[in-house]
């Protein structure tokens, strides 16, 4: 039996709640903002600081997804979709306590068929969006024109950490930010498509 | 804790307290930390890069051989200026660190001071420091106050949050030489709160064992 998307949200409070230690956001943004400014300053080139902080959140996601999975004590996933809904309405809640929106979209049909999303899913291919309403890495940032025109993506630590925390549960997806307000932009978006699933690798001895 | 404003309407003026999870911010600083080494090697690297282009048109004349007081570590130094020395590098990301608390304590404490009436004197500060900005930070108070009423003051943190966890596989010691560089961070906030509220001062951290942690203040003395 599928778990519906309410009781994601459920999981997703139960979680935050349960969590006896919190800090206040203020601190958490203030940090990386400088942070930021400091890699900006290091490499003086904003492409270079947007793959700084892919790598940067790809480390932080290995890690982070052992902590949810022991926290949450959630099973497999069934097909992408489902991994869109536990990434948007567990995840993000438990760590940042936001709940983006997550739409999803399968992969592009070869034919005009109509299919039922749930079989799309899971192909790869398949992504979804996720739409921050709020982002805690951003509070109190403004963005100067240098940055805008160089291309920095602010939060880009988020895309690592999708991106190394679904490949520590065998999905190689590419994340990355579709829109983002500091950047004038109506609102924030990361895409997360699927690549591949990955083969679980037997250590070299066993068997 | 600050108190609890009088009528409830004021309380509506007062922004919720947005919180997230102590995590997310542990696995931040552990990367940043990792982040700060590649990219301070880089900028160390590139002005190295730029001091020798410039040796080498003439403008400059050749560096001395490095005798700064920063590596105090580094005793046999090498003769080049130029070979990046591993004390100068862990220097380099230490100040990094300090930077970012610097402006995390400078913007943080314009928050947690805004209620308050001024501050009297300098002991009235180093007890906003030990109470408001420790608890809002760190989850409790100092331990340990001393001074010598001569605008030194020794905050005592038996059980340093941000080095309470450190172990390392390699031993104590080397936990020991990381956490210090944890605590580079926690300097630097308290500093750049210090120094929002007028008082520049210096702040040295030391631990001898873990995950006991002193700071030194030193504040100007015409305060």
């Amino acid at each position: 039996m599928a778990t519906t998307s309410k009781q994601y949200k459920a999981i997703g409070e139960d979680l935050w709640k349960g969590r006896t230690e919190k800090i206040n956001s203020e601190l958490f943004a203030l940090t990386y903002g400088a942070l930021v400014v400091q890699l900006i300053q290091d490499y003086e080139d904003y492409a270079e600081v947007n793959k700084q902080l892919e790598k940067m959140g790809y480390n932080i996601g290995t890690r982070l997804i052992e902590d949810f999975l022991a926290r949450s004590s959630l099973g497999r996933c069934s097909d992408f979709r489902e991994v869109g809904e536990v990434v948007a309405k567990v995840g993000f809640k438990s760590f940042l306590n936001i709940t983006p929106t997550v739409t999803h979209s399968g992969a592009p049909p070869p034919s005009s068929r109509p299919s039922s999303a749930a079989q799309q899913s899971g192909v790869p291919g398949s992504s979804f969006i996720l739409t921050l309403d709020e982002n805690p890495l951003a509070e109190f940032v403004e963005l100067p024109d240098e940055a805008l025109e160089g291309g920095l993506w602010f939060s880009n630590v988020l895309c690592g950490v999708l991106r190394g925390a679904l490949e520590m549960v065998q999905m190689q997806v590419q994340a990355e930010f579709l829109s983002d307000v500091l950047r004038g932009d109506e609102s924030t978006e990361i895409r997360v498509t699927l690549l591949k699933y990955l083969e679980e690798e037997v250590p070299v001895g066993d068997d | 804790m600050q108190a609890a404003p009088a009528s409830a309407i004021s309380t509506l003026a007062d922004l919720p307290v947005r919180m997230v999870d102590s995590a997310a911010m542990d696995y931040l600083l552990i990367e940043a930390v990792n982040a700060l080494h590649v990219s301070s090697a880089v900028a160390f690297a590139r002005a190295r890069k730029i001091e020798r282009d410039m040796v080498e048109a003439g403008l400059v004349p050749p560096p001395p051989p490095p005798a700064k007081q920063q590596n105090l570590r580094d005793s046999a130094s090498s003769t080049s200026g130029k070979i990046l020395v591993p004390a100068d590098e862990e220097e380099g990301v230490r100040s990094r660190l300090e930077a970012i608390g610097m402006h995390v304590g400078n913007n943080f404490a314009e928050r947690l001071c805004h209620d308050r009436p001024l501050f009297s004197d300098s002991l009235d500060v180093i007890k906003f420091v030990c109470k408001d900005l420790w608890v809002s930070c760190w989850d409790k108070q100092v331990d340990n106050l001393r001074t010598n009423h001569r605008g030194v003051y020794v905050l005592q943190d038996n059980a340093f949050k941000p080095i309470a966890r450190i172990s390392s596989w390699e031993g104590r010691q080397e936990a020991l030489k990381r956490a210090k560089l944890y605590v580079a961070l926690s300097a630097g906030i308290i500093r750049g709160a210090l120094s929002r509220i007028g008082f520049q001062g210096t702040v040295v951290p030391e631990i001898t064992t873990l995950p006991q942690c002193t700071f030194q203040i030193k504040l100007p003395k015409n305060t």
